[in-house]
C-alpha cells in the first residue's frame, strides 16, 4: 500500500511554475530519492510534502490522508535539513525532547526515545552539549535523532550531507541507509549528487525543470534511460554523446559521424528509424581503448579514432579524454598500458551498451 | 622600550576616561557636600552630610516619582520589545499581502520629527479624555518604528531551517519567535531595551505636556518642575535630584552593557 501519493501537483511562485503536473506514488517503508540539478523543483516537492510550502493545485495524500491543506505539525512527517536546523540555544537532548514535548508526550516515554535515538546514533556522551560543540557529523546526527524519536509515518531528508566533506558524507550516507532499512519507515530523500541517489534510492525520481524525467531503480535509470537529460545525469563519469546520422549502408544500420563510425545492432534498431539527425550516447566504461599506430583516420570502418587530450590515472579505472572529430569524448579504462597525450588511439564501443537518441528522446 | 608605550598609552585612555568620568563622580560628591563646599572641586567632600538628599525628598514625592518612572519605562520597554517583536517576525519572516507597504510605512515614520506630532498627538489625548492618566505617558510609545526595524534586520539574519524545523516539531509562530527567536536575539532585544528604557526615562516634554497632577509626574519632570519652579532652592538639592534620576540607568546599563556593547561591536557577525 503506498504510503504518500502526489496527484497533479503543481506549485507557482507568482507567475514562475516550479512544479508541473506532479504525480507520484511512495510505497510503504522505501527510500524514494529526488534527484535533479538546482532549479528542478526537487526541494519545493519536499517542502510541500512537509507543509511549508503551499500547494497551488492537486492534492498530496499521507497514509491515505489528504494532508494538502494541513500544517506541518498535523502531518505525520519529520524532517532532516541541509544545515540541520538545530536550536543553537538547547543542548542536543532538548533538541531531541521538544518535538515531543510540545506533541505532550509522556515524559518517561519521552525519555525512552531519546535514549533509544542516542544509543542508535551514538550521541550518549553528547546529550548535554550544544550544537555549537559539535562536529559536523555529529549535528548531522543530532539532526536526523530529532526525526526518529518523533516515529513518524514519514522521513524527509532535503540534501541532508551537502555539508559534510567527502569522507564524512560516504560515510554518512551509508548510515541513514542502514538506518532507514532497520526503521522500514517511508522516505523522501532530495539530493542534487547522482552517487548519493544511486547508492541509497531503492526507487529514484529524476526531475528537471519542475517535471518528472524518470522514475525506476537505480540500474534501471542506468541501463535504460528515457531521454538525453536522464542519460547524461545518471552515472560518472558522465555518459558522452555525439551527434550525427544514420544510414542504411554495409547492409546493416550504420551511425555516422565525423571521427564515429558504429554499426548498430539490427535487433536493436526501431523498424522506422528516423533519417534524421540522431545522438548516439555511450558511456565511458562501454568503451575499449588501443593505442594506433597510424595517424588518425577521419573515416574509421568500426568504432572511433582520436587524439588523447588528458589522461587522468586514479589508479585501478584511468580517464582518458580524447578529441574525435569535433566532440570531446572520455572514456574510463582498466589498462595496464595507458595512451600519452597527444596519441592517436583507436576506441571501439560496446554496441550492446550503445543508446540512441532523436530529439532527446531514446529510441 | 614596550613597557614605556604601553605606560604612556594608558595614561592617555586615563586623562581621556577621566575627562568624561569626572564631571559624574563630581556631581555625585557635590550631593553630599554642605553648601558652603558645592563650589569647590575637590571630590571628597570636607563634612560629608545627607541633608540635600533629606530636603529634596521632604520638598517633592520624589519616591512616587521614582515609582511612576519605572512603571512608564518599564511598560514601554516591556511593549516596546513584545509587539515590536512580534511585528518584526512576521515583517522579517512571514508572506503576507501587503508587506512591502509595511515595510515602507514603517521606514517613513522614521522620516518625521517626533515634534511634528507632538501638538495632534496631544490634542489626540486631550479628546480622548487621557490627561493626568497613566495612559497619557505610556500609549503614545508602545510601539516604535526604530526598534521594529532593528529586530527585523536582526531577525532576517537568522537561518529559515530553524523556522522550519520548530514548525516541523509543531510550534505555531508565537512560539517560534518566543522560544527560538528571542533566546537568539538577545543582542538586539538588549540594545533595543535599553535604548527604549533610557529614552522613556529621560523624556521630560511629553510628561509635561499631558501631566499637571503631582502624583502622576515622572522623574525628570518633577526633577524640570522642581528645579526650574525654584523648589530645590540650592544647587546641592537639585544636583541630588538629578543623581536620582540618573542612577537607576547606570544600574540597568551596568546589567546589560556586555550585549550592549556586543551588539555594538559586532553586529552581523557570528560566532
Amino acid at each position: 500500500m503506498p504510503s504518500v501519493h502526489f496527484e497533479h501537483v503543481t506549485k507557482r511562485f507568482g507567475a514562475t511554475t516550479v512544479v508541473e503536473d506532479f504525480n507520484l506514488d511512495v510505497d510503504e517503508g522505501e527510500l524514494l530519492v529526488l534527484v535533479g540539478g538546482s532549479g528542478s523543483g526537487k526541494t519545493t516537492i519536499l517542502r510541500m510534502l512537509a507543509g511549508l510550502e503551499e500547494v497551488t493545485e492537486g492534492t498530496i495524500r499521507i497514509d491515505q490522508h489528504d494532508v494538502t491543506n494541513l500544517p506541518p505539525r498535523d502531518r505525520d512527517v519529520a524532517m532532516v535539513f541541509q544545515d540541520y536546523g538545530l536550536y543553537p540555544h538547547m543542548t542536543v537532548r532538548e533538541n531531541l525532547s521538544l518535538g515531543l514535548r510540545l506533541r505532550k508526550v509522556a515524559r518517561t516515554e519521552i525519555e525512552r526515545r531519546v535514549a533509544w535515538a542516542a544509543d542508535m546514533l551514538r550521541l550518549e556522551p553528547l546529550l548535554d552539549r550544544k550544537p555549537k560543540q559539535l562536529s559536523g557529523g555529529q549535528q548531522q546526527r543530532v539532526a536526523m535523532g530529532r526525526a526518529m524519536v518523533r516515529e513518524p509515518l514519514v522521513f524527509l531528508f532535503d540534501e541532508p550531507l551537502s555539508n559534510l566533506d567527502a569522507g564524512l558524507r560516504a560515510q554518512m550516507r551509508i548510515e541513514i541507509g542502514g538506518l532507514q532499512r532497520r526503521l522500514k519507515t517511508t522516505t523522501v530523500y532530495v539530493t542534487h549528487d547522482q552517487v548519493e541517489a544511486m547508492t541509497l534510492g531503492d526507487r529514484i525520481v529524476v526531475l528537471a525543470d519542475g517535471r518528472i524525467q524518470q522514475v525506476g531503480k537505480p540500474i534501471d535509470l542506468y541501463r535504460t534511460p528515457v531521454n538525453r537529460f536522464v542519460a547524461g545525469f545518471v552515472g560518472t563519469p558522465p555518459m558522452n554523446f555525439v551527434d550525427g546520422l544514420i544510414t542504411g549502408d554495409d547492409g546493416g544500420v550504420v551511425f555516422k559521424a565525423e571521427g564515429v563510425h558504429c554499426a548498430l545492432i539490427p535487433e536493436r534498431t526501431p523498424q522506422t528509424m528516423p533519417s534524421g539527425p540522431v545522438t548516439l550516447g555511450i558511456r565511458p566504461e562501454d568503451m575499449e581503448v588501443d593505442v594506433a599506430d597510424t595517424l588518425i583516420d577521419t573515416s574509421p570502418r568500426d568504432g572511433l579514432q582520436g587524439r588523447v587530450v588528458l589522461v587522468e590515472r586514479l589508479g585501478g579505472t584511468s580517464h582518458i579524454h580524447f578529441d574525435a572529430g569535433p566532440n570531446r569524448l572520455l572514456a574510463a579504462v582498466t589498462n595496464e598500458r595507458l595512451p600519452e597525450v597527444g596519441d592517436a588511439i583507436n576506441v571501439r564501443l560496446n554496441r550492446e551498451r550503445a543508446h540512441l537518441f532523436v530529439e532527446d528522446r531514446r529510441v | 622600550m614596550k613597557t614605556l608605550r604601553r605606560i604612556a598609552l594608558y595614561g592617555a585612555l586615563t586623562i581621556a576616561a577621566l575627562t568624561f568620568i569626572y564631571p559624574f563622580l563630581w556631581m555625585a560628591s557635590a550631593t553630599f557636600k554642605p553648601l558652603a563646599e558645592v563650589g569647590t572641586i575637590a571630590l571628597f567632600p570636607e563634612h560629608a552630610t545627607f541633608d540635600n538628599y533629606r530636603t529634596m525628598w521632604a520638598r517633592a514625592p520624589f519616591g512616587r516619582a521614582l515609582l511612576n518612572s519605572m512603571f512608564v519605562a518599564g511598560t514601554i520597554t516591556l511593549s516596546v520589545l513584545v509587539f515590536g517583536s512580534i511585528t518584526a517576525y512576521a515583517m522579517a519572516r512571514l508572506r503576507f499581502r501587503g508587506r512591502p507597504v509595511l515595510n515602507a510605512a514603517t521606514m517613513g515614520v522614521l522620516l518625521i520629527p517626533g515634534q511634528l506630532t507632538l501638538i495632534p498627538l496631544y490634542t489626540l489625548i486631550v479628546q480622548l479624555g487621557l490627561v493626568d492618566t497613566y495612559a497619557a505617558l505610556i500609549l503614545p510609545y508602545l510601539f516604535n518604528a526604530t526598534a521594529i526595524l532593528m529586530m527585523r534586520q536582526f531577525f532576517m539574519q537568522i537561518p529559515q531551517s530553524l523556522i522550519d524545523s520548530a514548525r516541523m516539531d509543531g510550534m505555531g509562530e508565537m512560539r517560534i519567535l518566543f522560544t527560538i527567536f528571542w533566546p537568539l536575539s538577545r543582542p538586539v532585544l538588549s540594545i533595543v531595551a535599553i535604548f527604549t528604557f533610557m529614552g522613556s526615562w529621560n523624556e521630560v516634554l511629553w510628561p509635561l505636556l499631558v501631566v499637571r497632577e503631582q502624583h502622576l509626574m515622572t522623574l525628570p519632570q518633577l526633577l524640570t518642575v522642581f528645579s526650574l519652579g525654584g523648589g530645590a532652592g540650592s544647587i546641592g538639592v537639585s544636583l541630588a535630584s538629578a543623581m536620582v534620576l540618573v542612577v537607576p540607568v547606570v544600574i540597568a546599563y551596568a546589567f546589560l552593557q556586555r550585549n550592549f556593547i556586543e551588539s555594538m561591536a559586532g553586529s552581523g557577525v557570528k560566532g
